[in-house]
């Protein structure tokens, strides 16, 4: 591992001058599930790394909160393990909690962050699709200022992040979905330790047993997260069956196929995809997949 | 290179060390302290072998960097013995034949004594969960099981 | 034929607690990597990365500037690049990307990886080839200049019985199919580590190292130097999993740390990472598998033709003895009259292939038993019938020729089959019509030769210490390698000699101390290597006895008649001249038929210590010879068989293929339990490593670079994965192991993974004729790559 200093800030304004000061040469240390793996394996991305600056003892980027309006905001530093298990994400989204508790092993949703997973430029971070869902918006910080960046704006490429050298993720914000019913599904290789082949986190809403409001983000699908405004429309005013659902799954694969192009993972991917996002929304609606 | 100095909880005894800021806690454990019960399999926080317990929670220790744990306290499979008596768990892990080549043995109880600390009772599917960052390549994992139900007197189900 | 239980012993055949389970729970074990010496420094070597080439021009002055350094050293500078196998210690002609050009010796580990970073490697790319049918066409790139055709020579076997081409003239079917395996790393969670450090004065090498074998690896050690065996020592240290992987490249892991330690003068440690251990360990080798069978109307097997075809790798120094295993099994546990298969291995620019756990054998099971499967599906038969009809009874003739005795698969098979339900659950999932997810139940059964049988002499050694307070060292070539063998010597020794197990203490393996007894591997270990202990203990114990009466214990008589509770005088024409009078049992000297008069063994080690008496024994074992004909592959090709069946049963994701196992009952005959809780851990280990080879295992090999080499990505089964397990344990009056048992560790996996194929077929109606059945393999009936 290359040579490196450890600085911990007392303050989120001290963390901002040294990510100000070492702009480029300075990462932010949460959970290290991530960084030091990287670390380890000499990735060039961290080649000009010299400092790593320990956030885990600010108090900003923990804890769960919940405005008057309904808004719900979670610490960037916050680990899985503390997000699959609060009461509060339980309530307001569930399929949050069962995507944060799908990630590696207990150790590293332990030491992971939330904040680590949206802004270590995975492509399987599990979390992003239910935080796409839920229309989360990050709260980055920096001297000079604060922005707001939409949760599927953040990741624009394998190991590439909307995120300035300066910038920390502080806190990631949602309205409350306890008004829809949502579910997560993930398909790995193998039931713990697994890297998302692809997921899908769904919500519906539904109002006198028609569906209101749908939100669909496939995670692994698409170049570039998203939701799926087309295949979310044909929900809309219908009332849930698995019949519905299948369509609206294949409306999806159309549309992965339409924004990535046809691919080598194609064959698998088009029907895995049809039948991952009906599963989710059929668990969304507590209904069986197979009539 | 500028040295840090450490101060953290290590098996309810305080330590004071000076470490490289870069250290990964794994490397400080065995390399400095001589703790070799916390062993690297894989180095990228997969197979668990390196398990501590870091206030309470599990921990790959190949993932931490030491000067992180300032102000904590850690436990690793040296801390479990007290005055000669085995943790009950090691007791049940030996009585059980659970281990074989023993290599992975410390990172599992590290991961079971971390689970029946804050759930005295699991279902045998949390102890599935609990353990599952641990990889076994020798016992399939079921002798460990039933270590673990017998410590916590837990009812096989699901 | 019982299940366990039936036997009596005093030490053997009970689940006494390990012997090494209290430093291993405490974390006080020591393993190689663990150990650290004054003046030690660190070794490391640079792997090219490339899979065929040529280097070119090698600088190392910038890495030899740098602080620490104490060492940079490269093919131009070994004396022997080559080891006395195939395998390189270093070498300027790239064969396979774990390949060492250079290595690098400094104090620290970091200021290792710094020099290895700076050397400056120019490669001239040369021709490759990957695949083992590329490899054999005409005009292939040549990967080993002694191969001209790349078949690896030594590796072919044959099989012939009876007539072929007139039985399959004579059937009534003839079904043909052919099957194919991965690459599986044995992914043992310690990787490799090895200490060299020289004696200053007699310039003796000490090497503490994770070896499986010890002795195999002091070849390589005393090799490279140049020295005779008896100036390397091995002192192997606890040992986190092997399952056959650590020997060629811990082999010359050892050898390079022993070569940089007398270059530079101080000792030196030397481990791999997990991604080197993926590089340079041997692999479970891919098998290319033709089968033809020629059946009757009513079932019976006729004729049986086959071609296996197997990875070699580089390099080699295993394919021509798996490969004969995989001939002596390459008809099955079947009894065929006319029998007609040939075996070898082919060289490719890939990762060795080399022992694994199985040894060929699940491979070939994956294939036979999903054919049987196949074959009784086409001609209108239930496979469980067809297993009926063809499997091996006693008195049988083997496909190698030899007659049979005490054969129990039937009642093996027809036992599993009865407890989960096989034959009405495979019915009714026949039934299903979900779309969604399907249940399947598969079975496969299995025949092991026990030992090494012909496959080379099975001998071995092992010595046996009293010491003067009564406690007994057992001490034997074989080595522990997490399996069991110190706690089931201990047992064996204890049975035989007639103390309490608690009285004895297993030695761990140093070359110095005891004769080469060859490689712990095989399931041999307790079959056949403790023949040497039980040998050695008998040994003692007559010794023992003959110490007692003449050290005059059983001298006297008074005390004698007054302990039994006889008249005084009543034994005056009564004396005890002879040890063979005498019986010693559980820690006890006593006359048989005046038993109330015991003497305690550690009275007579005590006073014999004083006495000069002899208190230990040596006892060499050699097993009956196996004789078999190279051309025909008949004889005799071992002692005995092991005897399994695998059931198990899986859900599967029909619209992703993803293979859930649910549940998995394993039986085995073993003989006799001489540990019971140990052979289940053995089985449920084997069940799971099953497990993963059958539904997710895969070393990812792209132009013979290794896609998957760390554990993130190379995937072994969780504790979440693991299917629910029943293990049955059978034992028998089948004598020919040490005290009647079999061998278990291999048996133990080899059949799970063709017995989950079969149930991923009986849910899917989809045959997976390429291992693993992952996600796009079970989905599409082919794996997906990029390429």
């Amino acid at each position: 591992m290359q040579q490196l200093q450890y600085i911990k800030p007392k303050s989120l304004h001290e963390a901002l001058q040294y990510l100000h000061e070492y702009a480029g040469q300075a990462k932010p240390y949460a959970g290290g599930t991530d960084l030091m793996v990287q670390l380890r394996a000499g990735e060039r991305r961290l080649a000009e790394t010299r400092y790593l600056i320990d956030i885990n003892g600010l108090a900003e980027l923990h804890g769960f909160a919940m405005k008057a309006d309904g808004t719900i905001s979670i610490g960037a530093a916050t680990s899985h393990s503390a997000v699959s298990q609060s009461a509060l994400l339980q309530e307001h989204a569930p399929f949050l909690c069962a995507a944060a508790s799908s990630v590696g092993s207990p150790q590293i949703r332990n030491m992971g962050t939330v904040g680590g997973n949206l802004c270590n430029g995975s492509p399987a971070a599990d979390t992003l699709s239910p935080f796409v869902a839920l229309g989360a918006e990050i709260e980055l910080h920096s001297l000079r200022g604060l922005r707001s960046v939409p949760a599927p704006d953040i990741y624009i490429g394998a190991g590439k992040v909307k995120l300035a050298p300066d910038e920390l993720a502080v806190r990631i914000h949602f309205s409350s979905a306890a008004a829809y019913n949502t579910a997560f599904v993930k398909l790995g290789r193998r039931k713990a330790l697994a890297i998302s082949r692809m997921n899908v986190a769904a919500a519906l809403l539904l109002e006198e047993g028609r569906i209101a409001d749908a939100r669909i983000a496939p995670g692994c699908v698409f170049p570039v997260p998203g939701r799926v405004p087309m295949a979310e429309k044909l929900l809309l005013g219908q009332t849930p069956c698995a019949h519905l659902f299948f369509e609206c799954g294949k409306a999806v694969a159309e549309e992965m196929n339409a924004r990535t192009g046809l691919r080598w993972s194609t064959p698998y991917k088009q029907p895995v995809a049809e039948a991952l996002v009906q599963r989710a929304l059929c668990a969304a609606a507590g209904i069986a997949e197979e009539e | 290179m500028v040295t840090f100095s450490l101060s953290f909880t290590l098996n309810s005894a305080p330590v004071h060390i000076a470490i490289e800021p870069n250290a990964r806690l794994l490397d400080v454990l065995r390399d400095q302290l001589g703790l070799t019960g916390v062993k690297e399999g894989c180095g990228v926080g997969e197979c668990g072998a390196c398990t501590v317990i870091i206030d309470g929670e599990t921990a790959d220790s190949c993932l931490v960097l030491a000067a992180s744990v300032a102000g904590k306290s850690v436990t690793t499979i040296e801390g479990l013995e007290q005055d000669g008596i085995l943790h009950p768990l090691q007791q049940a892990v030996l009585d059980h034949h659970a281990l074989q080549c023993g290599f992975c043995t410390p990172g599992f109880i590290l991961s079971a004594k971390a689970l029946l600390d804050k759930n005295p009772h699991p279902t045998r599917n949390e102890i599935k969960t609990a353990i599952s960052g641990n990889l076994c390549r020798c016992t399939g994992y079921m002798q460990l099981i039933e270590a673990i139900e017998d410590v916590a007197g837990a009812r096989q189900e699901g | 034929m019982p299940l366990y239980g039936k036997k009596q012993f005093n030490a053997i055949n009970r689940s006494v607690p390990r012997i090494d389970g209290y430093d291993k729970v405490t974390g006080r074990a020591r393993f190689a990597a663990d150990l650290s010496m004054p003046d030690m420094v660190y070794g490391g070597v640079l792997r090219s990365g490339r899979s065929s080439a040529k280097v070119v021009h090698i600088d190392t002055s910038e890495a030899l500037r740098l602080p620490g350094v104490l060492a940079v050293v490269t093919a131009a500078d070994v004396e022997k690049p080559q080891s006395w196998a195939s395998y390189m210690y270093i070498t300027d002609r790239v064969r396979y990307v774990g390949d060492v050009v250079a290595w690098a010796c400094a104090e620290t580990p970091q200021q290792v990886r710094e020099a290895l970073a700076a050397i400056r490697v120019e490669y001239e790319e040369l021709p490759a080839v990957y695949d083992m049918r590329a490899a054999l066409e005409p005009g292939a790139p040549v990967v080993q200049e002694k191969y001209p055709d790349n078949i690896f020579k030594e590796s072919v076997f044959h099989l012939r019985k009876g007539n072929v081409e007139k039985a399959f003239a004579e059937a009534d079917f003839v079904i043909e199919r052919e099957y194919e395996t991965q690459y599986i790393e044995h992914a043992y969670i310690e990787p490799e580590a090895a200490l060299a450090v020289q004696h200053a004065g007699s310039g003796e090498m000490t090497v503490y190292a994770a070896a499986q074998n010890p002795f195999f690896t002091r070849r390589y050690v005393a090799d490279i130097l140049g020295a005779p065996l008896n100036r390397v020592q091995i002192l192997q240290q606890t040992l986190g999993g092997s399952f056959g992987g650590k020997e060629e490249g811990l082999g010359l892991l050892a050898a390079r740390a022993a070569w940089l330690c007398r270059h530079v003068n101080r000792p030196v440690k030397m481990t791999f990472t997990r991604e080197e251990s993926f590089l340079e360990s041997s692999k479970r080798h891919p098998f290319l598998l033709r089968y033809k069978a020629g059946i009757m109307k009513d079932g019976r097997i006729v004729a049986w033709e086959g071609t296996q075809i197997d990875n070699c790798g580089a390099y080699n120094n295993q394919t021509q003895f798996m490969n004969w295993r995989a001939n002596a099994h390459s008809a099955g546990v079947y009894s065929i009259a006319n029998v007609k298969t040939d075996t070898f291995g082919v060289f490719t620019n890939n990762v060795h292939g080399g022992a694994m756990r199985g040894y060929s054998s699940p491979q070939l099971l994956f294939a036979q038993e999903q054919f049987i499967d196949e074959i009784a599906e086409e001609i209108g038969l239930s496979e469980v019938e067809m297993r009926r009809i063809n499997c091996l009874k006693t008195g049988n003739q083997h496909a190698t020729g030899a007659t049979l005795s005490h054969v129990t698969i039937s009642e093996v098979m027809e036992h599993t089959l009865a407890e989960t339900d096989y034959e009405k659950k495979r019915e009714t999932y026949k039934k299903q019509t979900s779309s969604v997810k399907r249940r399947g139940i598969g079975m496969a059964i299995c025949h092991r030769s026990c030992g090494f049988g012909a496959e080379s002499p099975d001998a071995s050694g092992a010595m046996l210490i009293a010491n003067e307070d009564g406690s007994v060292l057992v001490h034997s070539g074989l080595a522990e390698n997490g399996q069991g063998l110190k706690t089931a010597y201990a047992q064996i020794a204890a049975e035989a000699l007639g103390v309490p197990y608690e009285n004895v203490q297993s030695f761990g393996v140093d070359t110095h101390a005891i004769a080469d007894c060859g490689m712990t591997v095989a399931s041999r270990g307790t079959v056949m290597g403790a023949q040497s202990v039980r040998k050695a203990g008998l040994q003692l114990n007559a010794v023992m006895r003959q110490n007692a009466v003449e050290l005059g214990f059983f001298a006297d008589m008074r005390k004698i008649e007054q302990v039994n509770g006889l008249k005084p005088y009543s034994l005056d024409d009564f004396s005890v001249n002879s040890g063979e009078q005498l019986l010693l049992r559980d820690g006890v000297f006593y006359l048989p038929d005046y038993p109330a008069y015991t003497v305690p063994f550690n009275a007579v080690t005590g006073s014999g210590i004083w006495a000069g008496k002899q208190l230990s024994s040596y006892a060499w074992f050699v097993p009956e010879p196996c004789v078999q004909d190279h051309e025909t592959g008949q004889g005799v090709i071992a002692p005995t068989f092991a005897y399994g069946c695998v059931v198990a049963e899986v859900e599967v994701d029909m619209r992703t293929g993803y293979v859930d196992v649910l549940h998995v009952t394993s039986s085995h005959d073993v003989g006799t339990a001489i540990n019971p809780a140990l052979i289940k851990g053995q089985i449920y280990g084997g069940i799971v490593m099953g497990q993963g080879f059958a539904v997710m295992e895969d070393v990812e090999l792209h132009a013979g670079k290794v896609g998957n080499p760390n554990l993130d990505e190379y995937i072994l089964p969780t504790a979440m994965d693991m299917p629910n397990m029943r293990v049955n344990v059978f034992e028998c009056d089948d004598e020919k192991g040490t005290y009647g048992a079999k061998s278990v560790g291999e048996p133990a996996t080899e059949a799970v993974g063709a017995a989950i194929a079969n149930a991923v077929y009986s849910a899917t109606g989809r045959r997976i004729r390429k291992n693993p059945a992952g996600l796009e393999q079970v989905l599409l009936g082919k794996k997906l790559s990029k390429g």
